[in-house]
């Protein structure tokens, strides 16, 4: 399959027959599965498509023409950073352009003023380094190192590191953004003039709305730059040691380090992230899975099962684990005295140090991501809130016992309730919850557990993150607004009358419900016989 | 045993480390995840915006099909029987010098066999008649008519071989001179010969040495490499050699790693032992039975060069059967690229007296690949230049006036793209450099 022909020469005459292809072994390098995020699910198989063509542009103004002459044409497009996110990020119709945006890697530091400005090809480990080569550091989201700076900060964009530096929407600066007609806006200070300092720009403020909650997966146009701030770090170099697989980052111990401390209840865990969150020290206030350790631990495969093996549900039902990164920002002296207000404060609450390493594997340079496909093969963070500290833990609490009922196909993690930590201080605290599967097994509990742990947080009224472009919307939508996905559409007819950005999000889950026989069972709500937008074919 | 609720029982399915077989490999393929691993320098050790890649072919061309995670999903396709061959499907396959990037930057996290799963994709092309390139053909031509590479006349091998060199009748060790280092980069036999003179280590060569059969094995031909496989380590056998040396990455890599792999053996099996030249120095530079004391007046750097670097840990056969959550059993040992010569090489370069040795931004398994190995040079020559340039570019960032690597198909390659350039970097291998640092 490919696009028009009409469409295509004028999409060359844009950007060069060198930047784009509809040959198949070129479209072929694009499909979405059968490995990645979500993958073998069911909306990896029902969803996705191989894309009619790929093209490749340089600047702003090659994007733009080609959404005007998409639109013009009517072929479905969506933009692609990396790939890494999986089905959501690729072709879900056929004949469909993908717009990979990787030549679109320009960079510039502002070492005085503590920004960068980035375009989408750009990941987040580089821009690290350069920050770190200035004094200033980033957050590296926990969708990896790999991730497009742009794609995670306008879906989600947080790290443990986001204890001190915050909720990504405070590091936007700026946006840059071609609306699904091609239309340019600039958003925040990029609005007006070349300095993206403040942060802010004149009149309404579209951030959020492109952003929405963490996202809307490219439905809505395409950042093609962004200025995103950097804050002030420590200033000895961190080392790069060891022959992969076993690298890290060598921490001058004075100045950076992580702790970890046993606590002796769970409330006693949340009490130590608030309290230090009060105190206003640290780095990065943080409680992983506990396979995550095994991983970490493990050479391979078959390790990790040998040494998570051994774990049961009293084992993890009695781990509560605080894992603290502490900095020295000004000097070695404030570190001592961070150091100091947290032994006091874990002396306590009865937390007991246990062994650190001198370095760092993960969060400050290299977010680990791919690291969690390693165990079973598949993976989905299937949802993530962000609520009060004592809110958050109990999200986790909810997951694990649901996850019960879909294990297996979902991998035996003997009621682990996932990563847990403090945000802003501890403002807020942040629930993520993981699942594991392998892809050749059948994936159906799978599909079911991803769509009932949206009623459950209905039930529950916990506020989800993924309601939008991950769920169904007429399910999500009436419980959450309670005319969410009211707004969400009439959004989208505004900005994308012809819906050409990246069809059939944000009703593609609904879309997938209705298509997906396995899934019918358990569609117990209301939404129109025929979804509100227009069929591709 | 009772069986446990909380997973299932799922049938085992065999699997052979086996590149004659495309389908031992569709799991690493159905389980690639566009992480880019494959692509990117490891994130610990990446340098900062500039220089942040390390495959070569997805330098050259941007698309996603041209790097290791676009041809898993090309490698799947072809092995489901989805997809024709056709000019671009072999240009995917071939315009890539199989550097082992992509294979050790998986294996840090997913272990995945990516490097396996692209030569296996080519012994299938080759085998379903589509491969290889018409350039491979005609160096195959070429080796099985005249055992070199370059269709030189054979009489000629040895014509390296000066006076001031001694070569013993017999001795417990081989030098392995490869085709470059017989027929075009003669400086580097001559400099491995006379470091190996004056480290005191007698050395005899094959009676007849024939091509190691690198490019045949690279490109697919694999019929063809095992039967140069065969002849080769029998011959060298033969010799009553203990050890056998090269000079070469490739050739080293041949008899280590691929040589032990089609013929089903372990490389400790091989009946010798294989080293580069590199392991035999940096032992002599230790024992003291090679002295570097003539100052070297150069500020240089050192590109390592795939074979004796990520590419060369040594091979064990391993079948077995894939289960539950895709383990694997009997236990599997990764080859991950750890056992590279990466600190012999430094000990050795740091030894050298009055130079100064600098690292490039990208270093060891993250070095980025002079483009130009297993049948790239041949076929796609313009992504071998693209290559140099791009990793020339990086010895022009840390000022190195001399560039350092360990294979005579890398200096050839940096030298084409130096002269392009009008560059005053100089090209110098590492024999001649330690040659350069003896008082002979």
């Amino acid at each position: 399959m490919s696009i028009q022909k009409q469409a295509y020469n004028a999409l060359e005459a844009v950007v060069g027959s060198k930047y784009i292809s509809d040959d198949p072994v070129i479209c072929e390098g694009y499909r979405s599965g059968p490995g990645g995020y979500e993958s073998g699910l069911g909306y990896e198989r029902v969803m996705t498509k191989i894309p009619g063509a790929v093209i490749m542009p340089k600047t702003t103004e090659e994007v733009q023409q080609i959404v005007k002459i998409c639109n013009r044409y009517k072929v479905p497009y969506v933009p692609y950073a990396t790939g890494f996110y999986g089905p959501r990020s690729h072709c879900h119709v056929e004949n469909e352009l993908l717009i990979d945006l990787k030549r679109m890697n320009q960079f510039e530091i502002d070492e005085k003023h503590f920004y960068i400005v980035v375009g989408p090809g750009v990941i987040y480990s580089p821009i690290q380094q350069e920050a770190f080569n200035k004094g200033a550091y980033v957050v590296i989201g926990g969708g990896g190192a790999q991730a497009s700076a742009i794609a995670n900060l306008i879906g989600d964009g947080w790290s443990p590191l986001s204890h001190r530096i915050g909720l990504p929407h405070r590091r936007i600066l700026g946006t840059e953004l071609v609306l699904p007609d091609g239309e340019l806006v600039k958003m925040g200070s990029l609005a007006h003039g070349d300095d993206p300092f403040w942060g802010e720009g004149p009149g309404p403020d579209l951030r959020g709305l492109l952003r929405g909650f963490t996202g809307l997966r490219g439905c809505l146009g395409i950042v093609t730059k962004m200025a995103i701030k950097t804050l002030p770090f420590q200033p000895e170099p961190l080392i790069p040691t060891g022959i992969s697989p076993n690298t890290a980052l060598a921490l001058p111990q004075k100045r950076v380090k992580w702790v970890n401390y046993q606590m002796p209840s769970k409330a006693a865990q949340v009490k130590a992230m608030f309290e230090i969150g009060k105190a206003e020290i640290a780095g990065a206030v943080t409680k992983v899975p506990l396979f995550w350790r095994a991983i970490a631990k493990a050479e391979c495969k078959e390790e990790f099962w040998e040494i998570w093996g051994k774990e049961n549900e009293d084992t993890i039902k009695n781990f509560f684990i605080v894992r603290v990164l502490l900095i020295g920002y000004t000097s070695e002296e404030q570190m001592e005295y961070d150091e100091n207000v947290l032994n006091d404060i874990m002396k306590e609450l009865g937390g007991i140090p246990r062994p650190t390493k001198p370095s760092d594997e993960s969060w400050l340079k290299n977010a680990d991501s791919a690291g969690m496909w390693l165990m079973c093969g598949s993976y989905v963070s299937v949802d993530y809130i962000i609520e009060s500290l004592s809110q958050a833990t109990v999200h986790g609490e909810y997951y694990a016992e649901l996850k019960r009922k879909y294990t297996p196909p979902l991998m035996p993690d003997y009621g682990d309730p996932g990563w847990f930590q403090s945000f802003e201080l501890g403002h807020q605290g942040y629930s993520e919850f993981l699942v594991y599967w392998d892809q050749d097994e059948d994936t159906t509990g799978v599909d079911h557990f991803y769509l009932e742990t949206s009623k459950m947080n209905i039930r529950e009224r916990f506020y989800t993150s993924l309601l939008g472009p991950h769920q169904p919307l007429f399910l999500t939508g009436p419980k959450y607004g309670p005319n969410y996905h009211e707004w969400l559409l009439k959004v989208k007819n505004e900005f994308d009358p012809l819906w050409v950005c990246h069809p059939p999000v944000p009703l593609a889950h609904d879309d997938f419900v209705n298509r997906a026989e396995w899934m019918k069972p358990l569609k117990d709500w209301e939404s129109p016989e025929k979804l509100p937008m227009p069929e591709w074919k | 045993m009772e069986k446990r609720k909380d997973r299932y029982d799922t049938p085992k399915k065999k699997v052979a480390l086996d590149v004659t077989d495309l389908n031992n490999f569709t799991y690493d393929m159905s389980r690639c995840i566009k992480c880019k691993g494959c692509y990117w320098v490891e994130h610990t050790y990446m340098p900062g915006i500039n220089f942040s890649v390390r495959c070569p072919s997805n330098y050259w061309n941007d698309f996603d099909s041209y790097g290791a995670f676009g041809k898993m999903r090309i490698g799947l396709a072809v092995a489901e029987g989805r997809m024709e061959w056709t000019d671009k499907l072999l240009e995917i396959i071939y315009a890539d010098p199989l550097c082992g990037a992509c294979d050790v930057g998986c294996k840090r996290n997913l272990d995945l066999e990516i490097g396996l799963t692209l030569e296996a994709l080519r012994i299938k092309a080759v085998k379903d008649g589509a491969g290889p390139m018409p350039a491979h053909k005609k160096i195959a031509k070429n080796i099985a008519t005249k055992h070199n590479q370059f269709g030189s006349i054979h009489d000629n091998r040895k014509k390296w071989v000066t006076k001031d060199i001694k070569v013993a009748a017999k001795a417990d060790t081989i030098y392995f001179a490869g085709c470059s280092a017989s027929y075009v980069n003669q400086d580097i036999a001559k400099a491995t010969a006379k470091v190996l003179n004056a480290a005191g280590i007698n050395f005899m060569l094959m009676e007849d040495e024939w091509c190691c059969g690198n490019t045949l094995y690279s490109v697919g031909m694999i019929d063809e490499a095992r039967e140069l496989a065969k002849r080769n380590v029998e011959a060298i056998k033969k010799s009553g050699a203990k050890t056998l040396v090269t000079s070469c990455a490739e050739c080293y890599r041949m008899f280590k790693v691929d040589y032990p792999k089609m013929l089903d053996i372990s490389t400790d099996n091989l009946g010798f032992k294989v080293v580069h030249f590199i392991e035999v120095a940096d032992e002599a530079i230790k024992k003291g039975s090679l002295k570097p004391n003539k100052p070297v007046d150069i500020r240089f750097t050192y590109h390592d060069s795939c074979g004796v670097s990520r590419l060369c840990d040594p091979w064990t056969p391993w079948k077995g059967e894939r289960g539950w959550m895709g383990m694997v059993s009997p236990s599997l040992k990764r080859r991950r690229g750890t056992m590279g010569l990466y600190s012999q090489t430094r000990n050795i370069l740091n030894a050298i007296p009055g130079a100064k040795f600098v690292e490039m931004p990208r270093t060891r398994e993250n070095a980025f690949c002079c483009g130009a190995g297993r049948g790239t040079k041949e076929a796609f020559p313009d992504l071998a230049n693209t290559s140099a340039k791009h990793r020339l570019d990086e010895v022009k960032h840390v000022s190195a006036e001399v560039l350092v690597s360990a294979c005579p198909w890398c200096k050839s390659n940096f030298n084409q793209a130096i002269k392009e350039n009008g560059d005053a970097v100089k090209v110098m291998d590492i024999s001649e450099l330690v040659l350069a640092s003896l008082e002979i």
